[in-house]
């Protein structure tokens, strides 16, 4: 392997990483020169020239093998997680080491977890970088670099077949260059559109902004403390609701809907699904919550429990009230959503309806194996007959997920959580989807646990962001031939 | 980027951790200079404040003095002393007012003045009057001092007591202020080096692979040529002065090969 060019490619990212901070930089100055104005040039300059480095001795123009691509991908995420904490370190305020890592990590893997308890005090500048990251991470922090960079040919094919997963890349019928393009395109509409929206329903341009990136990401920054529960406005959780569910739908149907092609929405099955459990969910968490006499009224139940249902499943974690409040019944079907979550293809983490779904058809497919011991047997996932690597990479993934599950609640027992914060903060983290019950509930934040439970979370945030044998693999990329 | 030669490259990457150096030295020597800006402010305010606290407890003693001549023991000589210390207090008081940065620990302080203006106006526009209709108030003048002047007095010189101690209320934030100022100072050079680090490791990296590998490969071959006859070969792709000194080599040798011929 060629560290060099891994070096460089790496260096790109940073260069691009260093273009936002920047941008950042300006929003701050525009707003009276706020404090974060200088904390942020700082980090622009120091992170452009670290990645500029690598380009004065490597050339472009080297083709790069999958392991090298690999590399590239996993080390631009952990790099582009460091140099971010580089304007929350110089700002300080409530950022210490371990705090700034975990919110930089919380935001490129779209978490939406936040260790700040005043959110609020941040200066706009910083506001926007929290949010630039988060964006960034959506979409992925090669593939963005690779929309924005200069053309990088074969290059880019390889890198982001080990960005986006083989189940991501299911719906798509294009080239790489055309699939990066539909993605950026789809992404960036849906943000101006919903910025567009949330301003009409009454945020000002700059939270409006802030939210649809956040929702558009499935992130759930927000830019109050008490997250959309702030603005207490029932058309704004409705264009968050249908914002949240969009960006959690695969991004080449809504392309292939919007422009009319027979393989949209409206004929996948994954996306059925998803809508389905969305809905069922929603409205039986509104039956236990209305029984439990939380609200006064049906309509006030329903538009809660959806809210906070589609929040959680989409794995964006905005709230609009305190489920640890709610009935068990209410939260095991909210932690359900939470392991769950949404479809793959879009910028949602965690274990995903699709392979849901699979698991489910291979479990069928065993009993009616069972019963017909010769029968040649095929599980279809949208008409499309799957191969027994695929069926059997599902299975893997899940069984992965729940040991990883385990051991993170066990890591957060013995830092001393109560079993229930431990539980949900790991879910909430391999997610990728921010809140959890307990101490780290829908309206708090994560300032209060301990730090060696905020490095746990981290690890697993990334595990969750890079679909768990990403970053295993760099492990062992030594014995990778 | 386009290809640079070996100096450009050398010089690049020695210039970008001159660069950082002095970047990191500038950074702490501004956030110093503000520390030290700050600690230097801390300290003129605490002594003016006091120079300006004893300037006023002075006039409203001498003040005072001359009330106790002219109250208590009918000396009406000290007429202007009195009217001089009152003057010297208000003065003293516009410039701390003028001067402070937070002005609501003076408010206190105006209004104990403005009280005790008043009060002295009043005694010194009765002392004015012919002295006949004054006989009675000499006889009470030792009682208007203790009864109402002295009240008054206590109450002025309590809040120019409280005015001198509030600047070490104003410490906190200003203090809390330098505590951010010396971790501005520290954090970005800190991450400054950090990133030095990153970059001399990474040039050491590039020195080795770009420049001290070639030169051991060409150095091999060339030594593998000249003691068993193994043709001159460098694996890789060599670059700048490496490339043209290896193609130079082998050209040497093929001349070498022809004139042997």
């Amino acid at each position: 392997m060629r560290l060099n060019v891994v070096l460089r490619y790496v260096g790109l990212v940073m260069l691009f990483i260093a273009m936002f901070m920047l941008v950042s930089a300006g929003i701050s100055y525009l707003n009276d020169v706020d404090s974060a104005f200088y904390p942020l040039l700082l980090s622009s300059m120091l992170t452009a020239l670290l990645g500029a480095f690598p380009m004065i001795f490597v050339e472009r123009g080297e083709q790069i093998s999958t392991k090298e691509g690999f590399c590239i991908v996993v080390g631009s995420w952990l790099v582009a997680c460091l140099v971010s904490m580089f304007p929350y370190l110089i700002w300080g305020g409530e950022f210490t080491l371990i705090n700034a890592w975990f919110e930089s990590v919380s935001g490129y893997t779209t978490t939406g977890a936040s260790i700040l308890t005043d959110v609020e005090a941040l200066p706009r500048g910083l506001q926007f970088w929290r949010f630039s990251t988060t964006w960034i991470g959506g979409m992925g922090v090669v593939m963005f670099a690779l929309v924005v960079l200069p053309t990088i040919g074969r290059s880019k094919m390889t890198l982001s077949n080990v960005e986006l997963s083989s189940l991501a890349k299911d719906n798509y019928q294009y080239r790489t260059q055309i699939i990066v393009q539909i993605l950026m395109v789809v992404y960036v509409g849906l943000t101006v559109i919903f910025t567009v929206l949330l301003k009409l329903a009454g945020m000002n341009w700059f939270d409006a902004l802030c939210h649809s990136m956040s929702a558009c990401a499935t992130s759930g920054f927000s830019t109050k403390n008490a997250s959309i529960a702030f603005f207490n406005s029932p058309m704004i959780d409705t264009i968050l609701i249908f914002a949240m569910g969009i960006a959690g739908m695969h991004f080449g149907l809504i392309y292939a809907t919007v422009t009319g092609k027979r393989n949209n929405i409206f004929r996948s099955e994954v996306t059925r699904w998803y809508v389905g459990i969305l809905l069922v969910c929603s409205i039986l968490i509104t039956i236990s919550i209305y029984a439990a006499d939380i609200y006064p009224t049906l309509g006030s139940a329903f538009r809660h429990a959806t809210f906070q249902f589609f929040s959680l499943m989409t794995t964006t974690g905005y709230a609009t009230a305190d489920s640890n409040v709610w009935p068990p019944f209410a939260i095991m079907i909210l932690i359900f959503g939470t392991i769950l979550c949404a479809c793959a293809g879009s910028t949602s983490g965690g274990m995903k309806t699709n392979r849901l779904l699979l698991a489910g058809k291979t479990i069928k497919m065993q009993l009616k194996r069972q019963q017909h011991p010769n029968a040649v047997i095929r599980i279809k996932l949208d008409g499309v007959i799957q191969d027994d690597a695929v069926i059997y990479g599902v299975e893997i993934f899940i069984v992965t997920y729940m040991l990883i599950i385990f051991s993170g609640t066990l890591f957060g027992t013995l830092c001393g959580m109560d079993l229930l914060t431990s539980f949900s903060a790991t879910i909430a983290c391999l997610g990728n989807v921010g809140p959890g019950f307990g101490e780290v509930y829908s309206l708090g934040n994560y300032a209060g646990i301990p730090a060696a439970a905020k490095g746990m979370c981290t690890l697993v945030m990334l595990l969750g962001r890079l679909e768990i044998f990403g970053l295993i693999q760099l492990f062992f990329i030594k014995w990778w031939k | 980027m386009k290809t640079t030669g070996l100096r450009k490259r050398l010089m690049i990457g020695f210039s970008s951790i001159v660069f950082l150096l002095f970047f990191s030295g500038m950074v702490s020597f501004v956030e110093l200079s503000h520390l030290s800006q700050d600690t230097d402010d801390i300290l003129k305010a605490n002594k003016r404040n006091i120079e300006l606290a004893k300037d006023m407890l002075d006039a409203a003693h001498e003040q005072n003095i001359a009330l106790i001549h002219m109250a208590v023991l009918g000396d009406r000589s000290y007429d202007s002393l009195c009217r001089a210390g009152m003057e010297r207090l208000e003065h003293t008081l516009l410039v701390a007012q003028e001067e402070a940065l937070e002005k609501s620990f003076l408010d206190s302080l105006a209004f104990a003045t403005t009280e005790l203006r008043l009060l002295t106006d009043n005694y010194l526009a009765r002392e004015a009057e012919p002295r006949d209709s004054l006989q009675r108030f000499d006889r009470e003048g030792g009682s208007w001092y203790s009864g109402e002047y002295e009240r008054l007095y206590g109450q002025l010189t309590s809040a120019i007591k409280n005015y001198m101690t509030s600047t070490q209320s104003s410490l906190a934030p200003r203090a809390e202020q330098m505590k951010k100022n010396a971790y501005r100072a520290v954090t970005p050079v800190l991450i400054s080096l950090m990133v030095m680090i990153a970059i001399v490791l990474m040039l050491y990296y590039f020195l080795s692979v770009y420049y001290a590998e070639p030169i051991i490969r060409i150095n091999r071959s060339l030594g593998n040529f000249l003691t068993y006859h193994i043709p001159f070969e460098v694996k890789g792709n060599l670059k700048d002065e490496m490339g043209e000194l290896k193609d130079k080599i082998d050209t040497l040798i093929s001349i070498s090969k022809q004139q042997k011929l």
